[in-house]
């Protein structure tokens, strides 16, 4: 979140760029195994298919926009509330759910 | 509600008066020409009108000289024109941890260009520096304090007044932050002994983006310009013109926000701002008590409201600020700003580094029923944050 320094981090056996949170850099570097490991480095042993969805969704509404969700979208998109969202990844939905997802860290004023 | 309820006030109020936005458009289609650059009628009357509003300013903040009022973007603008203009090498500044990067970032700036040096002064549980604290920060060749009016994190309203007329003793002028307070808390900067004090016209003097301003008193005769350009005046001289208010404006002013502003004080002076403040804070004194009861809520120096703006920070225990505004927008309707707010050193300070906040912040248009919808909304997040 705005700290943008960056780090290369052995991600499920990858040479991986990370923002300072763990953040991918290059969301394409993203790959099914690389979720399964940062779901691991979040508490997740194993991803269910409610989590699968989420990052699903997240991954094509940001190939297809090419940015994440706005809220409403989120919402929307998922017809969960975001509280319910909250509850469904150890991290939450930035450090969990958009982080296991790829999808950059949101810059905002932090 | 349907409708979104907006917290996000000391971000920029939202909406603008109705009159304000009407008003500035009719006269901005109307007169929308260079403002004193022509020979034609138009341009001299863009011109009285932007001189006009420089008296209205000057008035609002109680300085006695309309040239000294130099309307700059917004308030960093107009920070970094005083900073960058007024310190010269080897001088030391004072001033305070609970600043804002639109004052940490200059400083810094100049500081790692090996110009300056600077201390900062810290604020106490309550969120209130200590005039005393200020003025043993002075250094022989101290030759600025600069402090913020009211805390953009914590709502807190500094003693300005004391410490104006502290380090005056010292004859070192005081550069105030009004970003937060001007608009809802009385400033008289002559009989306060204010040097230099910068404003936005966005947050809560009601005006649109752009417009902001740096008003001087007569103390402040030396600060050089950081920008070089037209002026409309003296065009023959390679030299930057000399004379206040040119001294400090390069280039067309933003004529549209200009009459905004203008607008907008006349909308401040007809409603009162002691009233506009009175009411933004019954209704943070209610969202205070409110939170307050609820378990899982952190509130941050919220003892204090007699000097306070209407603003206030909270946490939800064992929630990224960052997840529970975007729960707050998209599951309940309200804006509000998380994070570190621009102000990292506040965080640093009360241990919400490196996440920092919510930051709720009342405007003049928000109402009773929308705090109750507040209330409910983060009792079941903090529900939530409890399970």
């Amino acid at each position: 979140m705005g700290d943008l320094s960056q780090r290369f981090c052995t991600i499920a056996g990858k040479e991986i760029l990370v923002d300072n949170e763990g953040f991918l850099w290059h969301v394409e570097d993203w790959t099914e195994e690389i979720a399964d490991a940062l779901a691991l480095e979040c508490g997740i042993e194993r991803l269910t298919d409610a989590q699968w969805a989420v990052i699903r969704f997240l991954r094509n509404y940001f190939s297809y926009y090419g940015r994440a969700p706005m809220n409403r979208d989120l919402k929307a998109g998922l017809g969960i509330s975001l509280l319910n969202l909250e509850a469904l990844f150890p991290g939450g939905i930035r450090h969990g759910a958009r982080r296991i997802a790829g999808l950059p860290n949101p810059k905002s004023c932090t | 509600m349907n409708k979104l309820i907006y917290l996000d006030n000391a971000a920029t109020t939202f909406p603008k008066p109705a009159s304000v936005m009407k008003k500035m458009i009719e006269i901005y289609s109307r007169i929308g020409v260079s403002p004193g650059r022509g020979s034609y009628d138009l341009a001299a009357e863009a011109d009285e009108l932007v001189a006009k509003t420089r008296r209205k300013v000057a008035d609002f903040f109680g300085s006695p000289d309309p040239d000294r009022v130099i309307f700059t973007g917004n308030a960093t603008d107009a920070l970094n024109i005083a900073l960058q203009g007024l310190l010269r090498p080897g001088d030391h500044a004072v001033s305070t941890r609970l600043e804002h990067n639109s004052v940490l970032r200059p400083l810094y700036h100049l500081h790692m260009k090996g110009i300056i040096e600077y201390d900062l002064v810290p604020f106490d549980g309550k969120g209130f520096v200590d005039p005393g604290d200020v003025i043993a920060a002075i250094r022989p060749n101290t030759k600025l304090v600069v402090v913020t009016h009211a805390s953009n994190v914590l709502g807190t309203v500094q003693p300005v007044r004391e410490i104006a007329r502290l380090s005056a003793g010292y004859g070192i002028p005081l550069l105030v932050d009004a970003a937060q307070s001007a608009g809802v808390v009385p400033i008289d900067m002559q009989s306060w002994q204010i040097a230099g004090l910068a404003f936005t016209g966005h947050k809560s003097m009601l005006a649109p983006t752009g417009i902001g301003g740096l008003v001087l008193n007569r103390e402040i005769e030396g600060i050089e310009p950081s920008r070089f350009g037209g002026t409309g005046v003296d065009s023959r001289s390679l030299v930057h013109t000399e004379a206040f208010p040119y001294r400090l404006e390069a280039g067309t002013l933003n004529l549209m926000s200009i009459i905004g502003l203008s607008e907008s004080i006349e909308f401040l002076e007809q409603m009162g701002i002691e009233s506009i403040h009175a009411k933004e804070m019954a209704l943070l004194n209610k969202l205070r008590d409110g939170l307050s009861l609820l378990d899982g809520i952190e509130l941050y120096c919220t003892e204090n409201f007699p000097d306070h703006v209407g603003l206030l920070t909270a946490n939800i225990r064992g929630m990224d600020p960052n997840d529970a505004g975007a729960i707050l927008d998209g599951d309940f309707g309200i804006a509000v700003r998380v994070g570190l707010h621009c102000a990292p050193l506040v965080h640093e300070s009360l241990g919400t580094s490196p996440y920092g906040s919510i930051r709720f912040s009342i405007g003049p248009f928000n109402t009773s029923d929308e705090i109750d919808h507040v209330l409910k909304a983060m009792a079941e997040i903090a529900r939530y944050g409890n399970r």
